[in-house]
């Protein structure tokens, strides 16, 4: 049962995808903005705040400090969200580059990228950042170049198989017949035929690069402490909830979560409008 | 479908990863005995497990007495007593110090205790100072045994400070020491003997029935190691005895056991950068950037002694858990901190005022000539209570125009940083050589930690340097004082607080409060400095 009408999807179920897409990005683009436009001011000591149960005023409470949880979540949440594009966009780079030079080229080049490819997902994903982010000293720097330079391999192999896989087809064959190069081959013929694959996957990219942020600066390898991050949320409160400051932990994980999970419905989605066979999997 | 579910276990995981952080050997399993009435289970950190608890290698070097006994002892009052030493003389050149030994002491494995065994610890130490940061015998140049019961030390020079080196060092039995097996069983005249020892688990400790001063009450002690979280919680599940607890569940009720806050030694303060900007070169010849623009006006480091209010800053960062201080602390013999009162805060503007200290923009922080009244103070990232009080000061700095940035980090960074931002310290140790280290200006860029401030004060320094060649002690205690008198006007480091040790401790312990020294710098361990005389009620 592959699909009702032509392969495509039904009126109703494109406009439900395109929802839940708008709507997805509309939260994380929300949070994003909201924390880079956030003062500091606004999530800033205030000891006769101290310890608040979520209420009002403080839906999300307040934390040891005083300090307003909801606004250090944005805060903290939309940083990760920025490092999170950032490693994206280097990352996917590098990915397709390496993709499609690995496809392309073959022989050496091909086995080389394999080869970079397997040490680096050899290495438990964790352990490589932690080991990159503690060699360039930790903080801000360390835990975005870590986050950027680790998440390439998975896609540049998916993107290596989707070349493979038309490098035979007649018009590519045809192309190379006419005296093309494999620049021009790479530029003219591969490059469109990836770019929906390629784009679904730096989108899933994202919710990655976000859990692995949070996880190196809840461990204490990322971000310092003095800046809002969910890592740096969640450790602290660790201290807190064996005496009953249930919101310090809940609320930073539940948005979170919930940052993640609609990163997934985004790419779970465009996955259904760029590539329709996928749809009734 | 297969990615949502990976990214909610991800998520899960961190919350995992919190939760189990306590390692296997919880409390839970008590050790064989461990429930019996005449014991008891500690939790008091992780210093069992973090270093050797051979005296050698400088474990126990707090002035008491545990697995083994050291020539002196502190007292509550932190003067010196005998431990191992029955008398002891100092010549009057400073440099020989004669020990007489108390008779018919016996190690735990039957062995009598005698001046070849002083002198087998003394030589071990000297020929492997490298593995023993704790007591320094660099100034020891020879030892002997006079007779079975008299032991004479002759230093290279006079140093007054040596008399607290024997008050740290432990003995050990010339007869039976193991280097390797010490690490973990240590035999000693102490009170207690080292009977179980699990690497990362616990310890377990018996009273020593033949203790030469009266063997202790409680019969066993097991020492458990886990995270301050999960003690905490198996507190509350009425599972230990003695748990030590940071000032954050200072005020959190468990049914069972009470808050004992004890008092120490251990002074936090803030480093104040008394020179200009500038460029200088350490001891290596490396270039190192020192002084700042604004702590190295005395104006602004007056200000902030007087300005800020050191009771709220307590309040806020500690619970209230804590005593404001102005220097070292008067239960040191040698602790001389300037009577004084805070809180001034507007005539703290008014010297800043006066200094040229203004806010012309308008935006809550003094200038002076284009130069922001603002500095950085780091802190170590591995201690929450250090970062908060940081916090906590530069909120009560704020009011005065004084902006204050807080930095957490690791100690190699603050290293580095310390010549130019301020760094909240904690010291504490009955050995006046701390002072030495802090405000002499020898010390400054060739000691790590040392003098951070880059203080330099004539006066200061020739007093220090003839409390350390005294042969008097009551000489010796009056120059450290009066050189705490001097550098008190000078102000380079921001004295806070004299904080306070936190153990939550079952109602029917006695942990004797009134026989307890002030605790040095290290919370967890100095509460079991009076373990002999606690009992079970």
């Amino acid at each position: 049962m592959r699909c009702r009408r032509h392969g495509g999807l039904t009126a109703n179920t494109r406009v439900r995808v395109a929802v839940y897409i708008a709507a997805s990005a509309l939260y994380v683009l929300g949070i994003l903005v909201w924390g880079l436009k956030m003062p500091e001011s606004a999530y800033g000591v205030d000891y006769s705040m101290k310890l608040m149960a979520p209420g009002a005023g403080h839906i999300f409470g307040t934390d040891f400090m005083g300090r307003d949880m909801l606004c250090r979540c944005v805060k903290g949440l939309s940083t990760s969200i920025s490092i999170a594009a950032l490693a994206a966009g280097v990352s996917s780079v590098i990915a397709l580059a390496a993709g499609i030079a690995a496809a392309v080229s073959g022989g050496k080049t091909d086995s080389f990228i394999n080869w970079c490819i397997d040490l680096c997902m050899g290495i438990p994903h964790l352990i490589l950042l932690i080991l990159i982010s503690f060699m360039l000293g930790r903080g801000t720097t360390g835990v975005t170049v870590a986050v950027a330079l680790t998440h390439w391999p998975e896609l540049a192999r998916v993107v290596r198989a989707e070349v493979l896989q038309i490098r035979s087809a007649p018009y590519v064959q045809a192309a190379y017949k006419m005296g093309r190069t494999k620049g021009q081959v790479a530029w003219g013929h591969m490059i469109p035929h990836v770019l929906p694959v390629w784009m679904v996957g730096v989108v899933l990219l994202f919710p990655h690069a976000i859990m692995h942020e949070a996880s190196i600066t809840f461990l204490g390898f990322g971000l310092p402490a003095e800046e809002p991050a969910i890592g740096v949320i969640l450790s602290e409160s660790m201290q807190y909830i064996s005496t009953g400051k249930w919101w310090l932990a809940l609320f930073p994980g539940l948005l979170l979560l919930a940052a993640v999970m609609l990163f997934d419905v985004i790419g779970e989605n465009l996955k259904k409008l760029m590539d329709p066979g996928s749809a009734q999997e | 479908m297969k990615r949502k579910i990976a990214s909610i276990l991800l998520c899960l995981a961190i919350y995992g990863l919190a939760a189990c952080g306590a390692p296997a050997g919880q409390a839970g399993e008590r050790a064989e005995g461990g429930a019996a009435e005449d014991s008891i289970i500690c939790y008091v950190g992780h210093t069992f497990w973090d270093s050797s608890l051979d005296p050698v290698k400088g474990a126990f070097s707090y002035g008491w007495g545990f697995t083994n006994n050291a020539l002196l002892k502190v007292q509550p009052d932190s003067s010196y007593v005998g431990d191992l030493a029955d008398s002891w003389e100092i010549s009057e050149d400073a440099r020989t110090y004669t020990f007489k030994l108390k008779e018919g002491i016996s190690f735990h494995d039957g062995s009598a205790f005698t001046a070849e065994d002083v002198v087998f610890t003394y030589e071990t130490v000297k020929e492997e100072q490298g593995n023993n940061e704790k007591v320094d015998l660099s100034r020891m140049s020879a030892i002997e045994a006079v007779d079975e019961h008299t032991v004479r030390i002759t230093l290279s020079e006079p140093y007054s400070p040596f008399l607290d080196a024997t008050a740290a060092l432990g003995i050990v039995p010339k007869s039976s020491y193991d280097s390797r097996a010490f690490d973990e069983m240590p035999i000693g005249t102490g009170p207690w003997k080292a009977v179980q020892y699990d690497p990362g688990q616990q310890l377990i400790v018996e009273a020593n029935e033949g203790y030469y001063d009266g063997a202790a009450k409680i019969r066993r002690v097991t020492f458990v190691n886990m995270d301050n979280e999960a003690a905490f919680s198996n507190a509350r599940s009425g599972q230990m005895d003695i748990v030590m607890v940071q000032p954050a569940y200072a005020a959190e009720e468990i049914k069972g056991m009470h808050i004992e806050k004890l008092e120490t030694m251990d002074v936090r303060n803030i480093s104040l950068p008394c020179r200009p900007e500038q460029t200088m070169e350490n001891a290596r010849g490396e270039a190192v950037e020192v002084g700042n623009s604004a702590t190295s006006d005395i104006a602004v480091r007056e200000a902030l002694n007087i300005g800020i209010d050191r009771e709220q800053i307590i309040e806020d960062a500690f619970n209230g858990v804590g005593m404001p201080a102005y220097g070292f602390t008067s239960n040191l013999e040698w602790g001389n901190a300037p009577v004084m009162e805070d809180k001034r805060a507007e005539e703290a503007k008014k010297i800043l005022e006066e200094a040229g200290w203004t806010d012309e923009d308008g935006d809550g922080v003094r200038e002076k000539s284009g130069v922001r009244c603002a500095f950085e103070v780091y802190t170590p990232s591995d201690e929450k209570d250090r970062y908060q009080l940081a916090v906590a000061t530069a909120q009560s700095a704020k009011e005065l125009g004084i902006e204050i940035t807080v930095k957490e980090t690791t100690w190699d960074e603050i290293t580095k940083a310390s010549y130019r931002a301020g760094v909240v310290w904690g010291f504490g140790q009955f050995d006046p050589s701390v002072l030495h280290q802090l405000f002499s200006s020898d010390t400054f860029l060739t000691t790590e930690y040392g003098n951070t401030a880059g203080y330099e004060n004539a006066q200061v320094d020739a007093l220090m340097g003839e409390a350390l060649l005294t042969d008097d002690h009551g000489e010796a205690v009056a120059k450290w004082k009066e050189a705490q008198e001097i550098y008190a006007n000078d102000i380079p480091y921001l004295y806070l607080v004299n904080i306070e040790h936190c153990y939550l401790i079952k109602d029917n312990v006695d942990i004797s409060v009134e026989t307890q020294i002030p605790h040095p710098h290290g919370h967890g361990l100095p509460i079991i400095c009076n373990m002999k005389d606690w009992t079970i009620r």
